[in-house]
């Protein structure tokens, strides 16, 4: 479960957002869409505290932390309660792609070499990819980068998942594989909890259990996908949403 | 005509200079180690601006790179006795400058002088690694220090390895200085053999010879060791996984989870 209150974010005078309240129960697959700049990840950063909150609190988890005064150790351990898909992968260049799955398994977890590897294996099959175990992300496209990803976040055995537009960086041929992949994790886990960034409308309107729409800092409006996406009831929201509609058509 | 050059001398002379190798060596591996480890240190007070140490530090590696490496041995040579003496001084003890061997001098002064050039190439290697592997490692709950070790580090040494080459070469040669702090390496005992025969020109060519070995045997050597650390950028092999199974443990390869991923989205 998370649970956030009153979470206030500024970047040197530049005010993302000051009072964000939001609950997502466990198995919850929450949506957050919105325009760009709107502050979306950055909310999602806050909870893996990749940003430094200025004030509020939230519950991750087994854990809690009240912003701003959050000790690195503490910080370590609200950070291993969730596990993050990033925009542009961020994959170890260094390592092989099983070498990324382990990662998390044998330095934070501390399991031995031999059975990090199976584990990472496993993951590695399960989006598809175990044959290219092997390679470096420098050999891969990005849909498999973003899949290898994908299977870097299950290896953590972490039960909330944060997607922060895992396919906004990819070529639109190749969307289609990394959202297959996450459909089928959420389908796989139904006791995940999971926050997902995107402009995948199609996709949100598939998975998510619930969106809501963000807009300077604020959520405009919240609901059923079903309800937010296809009869919106504040204006911005209807802004958005056609704007969308009319680059489909356009496209 | 007299016999202006011993050619034969030259080369008896290379095992006689030899002896002295393991001197020069232990004043470069001694001092590059403890020089690199410094370096970090001062790399990453510097990159996180910690007050006070970031102005001293910024001054020292000025004030290294800014003087000769002679006048630097010198300082250490004629400063260590009088740091000691101020430490009898004020903490009523007693030690004797005579019982500090002179490679001591030496040693402080490369491993300050190492510190203070790889410190600015370690700042730009460690700044050069992606954000993004760094926030990634973060988000999997790696600490601090793993992140230093596991991501960094081994990132940066990628982009520092060339420089850190170079200097570890001019370590080597650099060394021919540390007989005027009293130590005896090649270059010193090069000097009294050839005080002893007069054959000044045949030693001096021994030398020659004998460090331009030390560092093409380094390059091959940091080649290889480049070579490794940029295996990233080869290309590798498609492996089936129940063979990449069976060839990384000896568990039984696993039956092939049913592939769940054909739903195509609509």
């Amino acid at each position: 479960m998370i649970e956030i209150k009153h979470l206030a974010k500024t970047f040197s005078n530049h005010e993302i957002f000051s009072d964000i309240n939001l609950t997502v129960n466990t198995g919850e697959i929450l949506a957050i869409i919105g325009p760009s700049g709107s502050g979306k990840s950055t909310l999602l950063r806050c909870l893996n505290l990749l940003e430094q909150p200025d004030q509020g609190e939230v519950t991750i988890g087994d854990s809690h932390f009240t912003a701003p005064h959050i000790s690195k150790k503490q910080a370590v351990k609200i950070r291993q309660e969730s596990t993050m898909v990033f925009q542009q992968f961020n994959l170890f260049r260094q390592k092989t792609a099983w070498q990324n799955v382990a990662e998390n398994l044998v330095t934070v977890k501390k399991i031995a070499k031999t059975a990090a590897k199976e584990r990472a294996l496993v993951e590695l099959d399960k989006v598809g990819l175990s044959e290219y175990a092997n390679f470096y992300p420098g050999q891969l496209s990005g849909g498999q980068k973003q899949r290898v990803a994908i299977a870097r976040s299950l290896a953590t055995d972490s039960k909330i998942l944060l997607l922060d537009e895992p396919t906004s960086a990819l070529d639109s041929e190749l969307v289609g594989e990394v959202l297959t992949t996450l459909k089928s994790v959420v389908e796989e886990h139904p006791d995940y909890t999971v926050i997902l960034v995107s402009h995948e409308l199609e996709f949100v309107k598939e998975v998510a259990t619930q969106v809501i729409f963000f807009e300077d800092g604020q959520i405009v409006e919240s609901g059923q996908p079903k309800d937010v996406l296809s009869h919106p009831q504040e204006t911005q929201t209807q802004r958005f949403l056609s704007r969308f509609t009319q680059q489909t058509i356009a496209q | 005509m007299p016999k202006l050059i011993d050619f034969k001398m030259i080369f008896t002379n290379i095992p006689l200079l030899l002896q002295y190798l393991p001197i020069t060596l232990g004043i470069v591996i001694l001092s590059m180690i403890v020089g690199l480890a410094f370096a970090l240190v001062i790399a990453l007070v510097r990159l996180n601006k910690i007050p006070v140490l970031t102005q001293f530090f910024t001054l020292l590696v000025s004030f290294v790179r800014g003087t000769p490496i002679l006048v630097q041995l010198y300082l250490s040579y004629y400063g260590v006795p009088i740091a000691l003496k101020y430490w009898n001084y004020y903490n009523h003890t007693n030690y004797n400058i005579n019982n500090i061997p002179a490679f001591i001098f030496v040693f402080v002064a490369f491993a300050v002088n190492e510190a203070a050039y790889n410190s600015e190439n370690i700042r730009g290697a460690l700044l050069s690694v992606d954000r993004g592997e760094i926030e990634a490692a973060q988000s999997l709950g790696m600490t601090g220090g793993q992140i230093l070790r596991r991501i960094t580090i081994p990132e940066a040494l990628v982009v520092a390895l060339p420089t850190l080459g170079n200097q570890f070469i001019s370590l080597i040669k650099g060394t021919s200085l540390a007989f005027v702090a009293g130590v005896i390496e090649m270059t010193a005992e090069g000097q009294i053999i050839a005080g002893r025969s007069f054959r000044y020109f045949e030693v001096y060519l021994s030398l020659a010879i004998i460090y331009w070995g030390l560092t093409v045997i380094t390059e091959i050597i940091i080649r290889l060791v480049e070579k490794r650390i940029n295996k990233f950028r080869t290309v590798q092999k498609v492996v089936k996984l129940n063979d990449a199974l069976s060839a990384s443990s000896e568990v039984t390869p696993i039956k092939r989870p049913v592939q769940v991923l054909e739903t195509e989205i609509k």
